[in-house]
């Protein structure tokens, strides 16, 4: 079996095996997950090697002959894939040690798992069949998780989610038809493989097709106005769930984008792009915005979502080097440091039942680690110099404002960027101060919040460490994005 | 082998069930076996036929014989939930019999001759079968009965439009006229209102609510199977047709109705009932595009693997009815706490039908939008998958409802292992189908390469 198979059926295996596991008891299933996982990441670690530091430009790449209706079993790995899917896999080995403690059943680990199988496919995916086959697939994981784990209202977040994942996906689908059918009338042969579908004579029907695929990427990215089932999934998930889906499944949309809709529609890429980043700075100043009028820490990170992917669609769509590779980065940026917020919130959350701003006080006093943690990590979210959040952020900007594309150098994207990172601030720090910092409020509970324990320190450990390592040495990480990227910045 | 053979053996089940029911007390167990046998031996014949055209009467085309095979596998789970009883065991025999001449009939005499000969059993069998409230059965028969009737006789006014223009009971050699034209859309119309096309559905949810849970899985599968191939039979007839047009919208319009309606269901029954009806609109839809497509062998076998899945998805969910004992969306509740297993095979069927990967629901629902794109008919269908969408609202919303809710009342028990047994496999199957489409390229995707 090659590695790239391994890749995806190993976190799928170790599902079933958590399955089984759970039938002989809770802490069973707990060591079958962290067991799984930890061989996952460490897989994944295999296929990035060569990767690493751009030293390899070429790519792994299972290729087969065609099944049936022109669908082929091809994988590949670049330094993009690689990237994504060792940040999959490593958020996944987080979120197992950040729930180790819950009490849970062998089927919340599955969960986790399943999912992490089906992202790591779409990432590999080089047949447009498997690719929409995986994107689907990792909705169903989610859908469990939001509404068998999730807080109060997971039932209607969980059917949101999913029906507006699924909105988007079902045109991507028909544009993925389109497009097939469109190169068969060509060629004469059915082919669904990414690369055999370049240059199909799409005529007409050509808007109407990278419209359906940006739909399909716009939802799961999100970009405004479609953006609105992402504050409700990110808030009613379980802690490790919104790591994943903040971390992981946000970073679908954007992959997409660079993987199959610009590369297929190259013309489409550079006309349609002012509209893109139009919309990429709609999102960076609105999601800012919307964060700011947030009583709930928890929706508060969400909707700063929203903000940061506005940034990085904003420098994917510039289609200048800095911008696309700056992009690309911060997707990983973000899936590092938001991740680490929501599992904060998590903990809070677990120790007080509460999330709102008003609900605490004080807490640098009585989670001193928590508060040094919390503020490590708002700090690289909000791009301050020597962080990761930066370097992302500058990248984008930097691209955005020496873009090759007409209208995209106007001042008005890199303007709405510079409010959008001025924002940040005003967003994350009151909140910060609020929860950590101001005096004790009435109806506080910061009384029952506990320091974090050894093992909570230990994840935080190494995921602002990660912060910090991009922050200050971003070089091998521009190297190991910047070969697979090179398509998309003439 | 003669093409005949698996409808002999039918026929000869539908006389054994009726000399049984001679006895003073018929066998439930002999019954039983005999109404599993018939249809067993008949597929196990049908490996052996070939095409074969006995005129005037019989033309088994691969198409005939393709189609024959899933009405009769998708005849099986009712079979194999049976419950003995020696009149229903020869009215549903005496059906599938009928939808398998309609499959190989070989002019449009035979091909009614079919028609009725499927229907005629399957209204007595609708007010006969299961328990409970007999007159609503009774009205649903009689409200089938006559829909049915009246689809038999816009038929027979349509085949008489169409001989007298034509003077032919098979495809015509001359581009019709109006006559003609009016006769090949009178049985298009017919054959829609059997598969309850919009505006001709009126009659089914009724119907399939009302009757035995496993006849309505009968009803859905292998009676829409022989319906699908009684309209492409009609649209086949000349290669110009007026009323040929409507197909891909009416496909379109039943696929938003049926799941737009089947939103605000309370009785399960019913909402798969009108969950059927967002099939037949695909179904339709695909019918359209085989057409636009010149009867392209690709798109029928699309079609023929559509049936094939929801031959699979549709009997397993009715199944499901019949094992859970659950009635209404509401008795679904916390169902997963109480079922563990039971519960994750109907949430597998319940995606499945759905159109969601990695299943053959969904595998079923690309190559029918394949097909509406190759045409293209991109309109239609967008339409269908917005219908997509609004149907995976009840769908997943009946995963929700089991999955998400805490269990509330006595749960009603039912010890139809039969019925577990039929869920258990149709789920599995659905998986199969759809982590293996690649399997059936022998059958459906020869015409591919």
């Amino acid at each position: 079996m090659s590695l790239l198979t391994v890749l995806w059926v190993l976190p799928l295996a170790g599902a079933a095996a958590c399955l089984f596991a759970g039938r002989f008891g809770r802490l069973h299933a707990r060591a079958a997950a962290l067991a799984a996982s930890a061989a996952f990441f460490g897989v994944s670690l295999a296929v990035l090697r060569p990767f690493w530091a751009g030293s390899g430009v070429g790519v792994y790449a299972v290729g087969g002959s065609p099944w049936a209706f022109g669908i082929s079993y091809s994988l590949a790995a670049d330094g993009l894939s690689a990237a994504l899917i060792v940040l999959t896999s490593f958020l996944n080995l987080v979120c197992v040690a950040a729930s180790w403690e819950l009490e849970v059943s062998g089927a919340y680990w599955a969960n986790f798992l399943a999912l992490s199988s089906a992202l790591t496919g779409v990432f590999l995916a080089r047949d447009l069949f498997l690719f929409y086959v995986f994107w689907e697939a990792t909705l169903i994981p989610m859908f469990f998780i939001i509404g068998l784990w999730g807080s109060d209202n997971r039932r209607h977040a969980a059917m949101k989610f999913f029906l507006f994942t699924f909105a988007g996906s079902v045109f991507m689908l028909l544009a993925l038809i389109a497009l097939v059918v469109a190169k068969h009338s060509q060629t004469g042969f059915w082919t669904w493989s990414l690369e055999g579908l370049k240059g199909a004579p799409v005529g007409a029907a050509g808007p109407w097709i990278f419209l359906g695929l940006l739909l399909g990427f716009g939802v799961k990215i999100p970009v405004v106005p479609l953006h609105t089932w992402l504050p409700d999934a990110h808030t009613e998930a379980p802690a490790a769930g919104s790591v994943m889906l903040a971390g992981v499944m946000l970073k679908m949309g954007l992959y997409g984008l660079i993987r199959v809709a610009l590369p297929l529609f190259p013309r489409f890429a550079q006309t349609w792009a002012p509209w893109m980043a139009g919309v990429a700075a709609l999102g960076a100043v609105y999601g800012a915005l919307c964060a700011m009028a947030q009583t709930d820490l928890k929706r508060l990170v969400a909707y700063s979502s929203i903000a940061h992917l506005g940034f990085c669609l904003l420098g994917v769509v510039s289609g200048a080097a800095q911008g696309v590779v700056g992009g690309s980065l911060q997707m990983i940026n973000h899936g590092i440091t938001t991740g680490a917020l929501f599992l904060m919130v998590g903990f809070l959350y677990e120790r007080a039942h509460k999330r709102g701003l008003s609900d605490f006080g004080g807490l640098a006093e009585r989670a001193p680690s928590l508060a040094f943690f919390f503020g490590f990590s708002i700090l690289a979210s909000i791009g301050l110099p020597g962080l990761n959040g930066f370097v992302g952020e500058f990248m984008c900007l930097s691209g955005i404002a020496h873009s090759p594309i007409s209208y995209l150098s106007l001042p008005v994207f890199v303007v709405a960027g510079v409010v959008g990172v001025t924002l940040a601030a005003a967003y994350a720090l009151p909140a910060y101060q609020a929860v950590f910092w101001a005096p004790e409020g009435a109806g506080s509970v910061s009384d029952h919040v506990t320091d974090l324990t050894l093992r909570e320190k230990g994840i935080l450990w190494v995921l602002c460490a990660l912060m910090l390592w991009i922050g200050l040495a971003p070089a091998s990480w521009v190297a190991l994005l910047a070969p697979s990227l090179r398509g998309l910045a003439p | 082998m003669n093409v005949l053979m698996p409808q002999a053996v039918l026929a000869a089940g539908v006389l054994g069930a009726l000399g049984l029911g001679l006895l003073r007390r018929p066998p439930a167990s002999a019954v039983r076996a005999l109404v599993l046998a018939a249809p067993l031996t008949a597929l196990w014949l049908m490996r052996g036929v070939e095409p074969a055209i006995l005129a005037p009467l019989i033309g088994a085309d691969v198409k005939g014989l393709c189609w024959q095979l899933v009405i009769v596998a998708g005849a099986l789970p009712l079979a194999f939930m049976s419950s003995g009883d020696d009149v229903e065991a020869a009215l549903f025999l005496g059906s599938v019999l009928g939808m398998s001449l309609l499959a190989v009939s070989g002019n449009l005499l035979m091909l009614f001759v079919g028609l009725e000969f499927m229907s005629l059993p399957a209204y007595l069998l609708v007010a006969r079968a299961g328990q409970g409230d007999g007159a609503r059965r009774l009205e649903a028969a009689l409200k089938y009965f006559f829909a049915g009737a009246l689809a038999g006789a816009v038929f027979l006014l349509g085949l008489a439009l169409y001989y007298a223009e034509t003077r032919r009971l098979g495809p015509a050699l001359l581009p019709l006229g109006a006559q003609g034209q009016a006769g090949v859309a009178l049985m298009t119309a017919a054959a829609l209102f059997k598969i309850g096309a919009v505006p001709l559905h009126w009659w089914l949810p009724d119907v399939y609510e009302a009757s035995a849970p496993e006849v309505a899985g009968f009803l859905s599968t292998s009676m829409k199977a022989a319906a699908v191939l009684f309209l492409m039979r009609v649209v086949s007839l000349a290669p110009v047709q007026a009323s040929a047009a409507v197909l891909p919208w009416l496909g379109a319009l039943t696929a938003l109705v049926g799941a737009f309606l089947a939103l605000r269901q309370e009785r399960l029954q019913r909402l798969l009932a009108y969950s059927s009806l967002a099939h037949a609109g695909l179904l339709v839809l695909g019918v359209g595009a085989w057409r636009a497509l010149g009867f392209d062998p690709a798109a029928a076998s699309s079609l023929l693997f559509y049936l094939g899945a929801y031959a699979l998805l549709s009997n397993g969910a009715f199944a499901f009815i019949r094992a859970s004992g659950v009635e209404t969306r509401a008795g679904l509740r916390g169902y997963a706490a109480r079922e563990p297993g039971l519960a994750a095979a109907f949430a597998v069927l319940l995606f499945a039908l759905g159109g969601m990967p990695p299943t053959g629901g969904f595998v079923a629902k690309l190559l029918i939008f394949w097909q509406a794109l190759r045409v293209p008919y991109a309109v239609a269908a967008a339409l269908a998958g917005v219908s997509a969408l609004v149907s995976l609202g009840y769908y997943l919303g009946l995963v929700r409802d089991m999955y998400f809710d805490a269990p509330s009342g006595a749960a009603p028990r039912c010890g139809c292992a039969a019925a577990r047994l039929t869920v258990l496999v149709c789920a599995i199957g659905a998986l199969m189908l759809g982590a293996a489409p690649f399997l059936l390229a022998g059958l459906t995707g020869r015409a591919w390469r």
